[in-house]
């Protein structure tokens, strides 16, 4: 466990699903030297296949006697997808019959290949929520466990969950470890990667990508430890974030504020069926776990003060005003772990594990 | 002296040829240079071949379900290992039948290559037996010279090149220019997966990576199977090579998932040199042969409750605590056999995976050493202990 934990709150009431989280993640990290097929941030509809395919099936995480479970390591072609491109170059001759614009693979599969589809009947019944994710720097990490190498470290200043990439020798059971697959491996240069919370910027003081650039502004980030961060007041105070899968004992540290408002059910005749709502509040359960009832129990309350009185801490919270609350980071924190562990302030690579511990520099003397 | 004279003299005694250790290997002397020897020189028409029996790792199993699945069968492998010498240094071939020729590449997230590493003991004064094989010890360091038949494998990192870390499509260059960035690219890969680590307990292992160690390694696939050889000096700043150099051989399979501890490895090899003088100490210690009484040490076994922390053979429950016994006797020697028992601390080994169970660490840390989760059964007597170590050294898998 470290000192301090960074964590983020999603809030599933606003996403829209407009994936801009994802595609600033992707120019940021992932649009190169490999990691092409990674999401380390991605958005799945929910009820859904999920990215990787089936990704709660695959195993992973702890049981209840803190036994790490055996996981599955998918498939690039047929649980990610290829990620394919298009023949820019040879249209350089102009396009013709033989010579049209056309991916390099045929794709069979890919992320959000479902999307929107959800469950249940239309027009009746049918529903669906989006459901962001990355990785959940866990407090007890299933990649962490598994890893045979110690190639894999949370960092003591923030929680931060990052891959060695000297020590990594690409055997990939982190991928198997981790019951959310939200590690990947990279074939290019055979070591496995993952989200970084995009430290570089935390330690900077700026939030990450994801965060930074979502127009719902459904993220917040800050330390669990720290009372005046909106993600203490959400987690703790109110207790209405939380985690994902947590029965997969690994103690995420990314919480989600559980869709409540879904609209109501038609009958045959297409008419409102008055009371009700078209979410199953069983789908949320096995999601949140069963606190998931005191989380929407307290939102609705807040939400009704809110609507009476004008007066809603909570509610005041999610509206989300203002980024500078949002987000509550504090580069000088970092400086001063720099300068406590004799690393530069300025630096943001993690360099603690580049250097071989057994490694006799030189040779002959 | 006399000791080891005794040692060797009971050999013939308990010894039956099923449970006989490999012989050692001699390594022919040429006067040529072997320093960047390939497995088609005709200098190893001189070598002799002899056989190494390669036991499937069973002490510690991994979390990956359709990899364990496909290394159910627990069936050893016979392995031809020959040497060359010229004073200076040693060259080794070690060749492996494996129908399925499995190269690491492509845009792919679960296939594996296959590969060979040779293990050395590394230089060390501190007494006791060889190291453990795969891992060392504390003081008792190992060298491990690994080869992997895998493709191009780009690192931007090592190389902190960044400006080509970019997609060929996001250059915004065409034509001659694009042409010219991919092959600035692909000069870049490392077609070579050959790595030396040297490791002094277990999550100690780290790779040499500032060119300390002259070493060559390659593999050729043949019809049925693979040859590798290695060439290392006989003496560098992590090895003092005497008349006998001891070895280890690993070989894994890709089409099986095989990586890191999914391998077959060996016991300790006696690699002696001609022209030098042999090192019986480590010839007997290659080669001991267990004394006691199989029967009395398997009551023993039950006796001391070891299967509450051991999985003993493959039929029993997998047990998280220790590391699984059932084919220590394989890859063990005796002298390891003895040790672990009587000096558990002495090399401390994750049972089925350490963090499987946070309830039950492997080892604690006192003054800065790992002490063993394990009980010291340094209070058996003597032949107590060689009746146990007989009954280890019969577990071990069938040959395929």
């Amino acid at each position: 466990m470290s000192k301090r934990q960074l964590a983020m709150v999603m809030d599933l009431n606003k996403c829209i699903g407009c994936q801009t989280c994802t595609v600033a993640c992707k120019t940021q990290w992932t649009n190169r030297n490999g990691r092409e097929y990674m999401y380390w941030n991605n958005v799945e509809t929910y009820p859904g296949t999920g990215y990787p395919k089936n990704w709660m099936e695959l195993g992973g995480g702890f049981d209840a006697a803190g036994d790490l479970q055996p996981g599955i390591i998918p498939n690039l072609e047929a649980d990610y997808g290829v990620p394919w491109d298009y023949n820019y170059e040879s249209l350089m001759g102009g396009m013709s019959d033989s010579n049209h614009f056309h991916p390099h693979v045929s794709p069979t599969w890919g992320p959000n290949w479902d999307e929107d589809q959800g469950a249940g009947a239309f027009p009746q019944d049918n529903y669906f929520f989006y459901l962001p994710r990355i990785c959940n720097h866990c407090t007890n990490p299933g990649c962490l466990s598994a890893c045979p190498r110690d190639a894999i470290f949370k960092r003591e200043e923030d929680g931060v969950v990052l891959v060695d990439l000297d020590r990594c020798q690409g055997y990939r059971y982190c991928i198997a470890g981790c019951p959310y697959k939200k590690i990947y491996f990279n074939p290019k240069i055979s070591k496995s990667e993952k989200c970084i919370l995009c430290f570089p910027r935390i330690e900077q003081g700026l939030p990450p990508a994801c965060a930074q650039q979502c127009v719902g502004r459904i993220r917040f980030v800050g330390f669990l430890d720290d009372e005046e961060s909106q993600v203490y007041k959400l987690v703790h105070k109110y207790k209405v974030a939380l985690g994902l899968r947590s029965d997969y004992g690994t103690q995420p540290n990314v919480y989600y504020i559980p869709p409540t408002e879904s609209p109501a059910k038609f009958d045959a005749e297409g008419k409102i069926i008055e009371g009700s709502t078209r979410l199953p509040v069983e789908e949320l359960e096995k999601l949140f776990g069963p606190a998931v009832h005191d989380s929407i129990k307290t939102l609705k309350a807040e939400m009704k003060k809110r609507k009476e009185t004008g007066v809603s801490e909570l509610m005041d919270l999610l509206i989300a005003y203002q980024h500078s609350d949002m987000f509550r980071l504090d580069n000088n924190y970092y400086q001063q772990v720099a300068r406590e562990n004799k690393r530069n302030p300025l630096a943001p690579v993690d360099t603690r594990y580049i250097a071989g511990k057994f490694t006799k520099a030189g040779g002959h003397h | 002296m006399k000791k080891i004279l005794t040692s060797l003299l009971s050999l013939g005694l308990a010894a039956s040829a099923a449970l006989a250790a490999d012989a050692p290997v001699n390594a022919v002397k040429v006067s040529d240079d072997l320093s960047a020897i390939t497995a088609d020189s005709a200098l190893w028409s001189k070598a002799k071949f002899s056989t190494v029996t390669l036991y499937p790792q069973a002490a510690v199993q991994m979390n990956d379900k359709k990899a364990n699945e496909a290394n159910s069968g627990d069936k050893a492998k016979k392995a031809e290992v020959a040497a060359l010498h010229n004073g200076k240094t040693l060259a080794l071939m070690v060749k492996w039948a494996d129908g399925t020729k499995s190269v690491q590449g492509g845009y792919s997230s679960d296939t594996y290559s296959d590969g060979f590493a040779v293990q050395f003991a590394g230089a060390t004064k501190k007494a006791g037996p060889l190291p453990y094989i795969g891992m060392g010890s504390d003081g008792r360091p190992v060298v491990v010279h690994l080869q992997k038949a895998t493709a191009s494998v780009y690192e931007p990192n090592g190389n902190k090149d960044v400006s080509t870390q970019i997609n060929r499509q996001q250059t915004g260059i065409f034509g001659d220019e694009l042409k010219a960035y991919d092959a600035k690219v692909a000069s870049l890969a490392k077609t070579d997966y050959e790595r030396v680590f040297v490791a002094e307990g277990f999550r100690s292992l780290t790779e040499i990576k500032d060119g300390s160690v002259a070493s060559v390694a390659g593999m050729t696939y043949n019809t049925n199977g693979w040859s590798g050889t290695l060439a290392r000096p006989l003496n560098d700043s992590y090895m003092k090579a005497t008349g006998t150099v001891p070895v280890a051989i690993a070989v894994w399979d890709g089409e099986k998932m095989g990586r890191n501890g999914l391998k077959n490895l060996s016991s300790w090899v006696a690699v002696n040199l001609e022209g030098m003088k042999v090192d019986s100490k480590i010839v007997a210690e290659a080669t001991e042969e267990a004394k006691g009484n199989v029967e009395k040490g398997k009551a023993a076994v039950d006796a001391n409750g070891c299967a509450g922390c051991h999985q003993i053979t493959k039929s029993d429950a997998q047990s998280f605590m220790g590391p699984s016994l059932s084919n220590v006797g394989g890859y063990s020697t005796v002298a390891y056999l003895r040790e672990s028992i009587v000096k558990p601390s002495a090399v401390v080994v994750p049972g089925y995976n350490r963090n499987a169970h946070s309830n039950t660490p492997w080892y604690t840390i006192e003054k800065g050493k790992r002490v063993s989760a394990m009980t010291d059964f340094s209070f058996l007597d003597k032949k107590t202990v060689d009746d146990i170590v007989a009954y280890l050294k019969t577990l071990k898998a069938e040959v395929e």
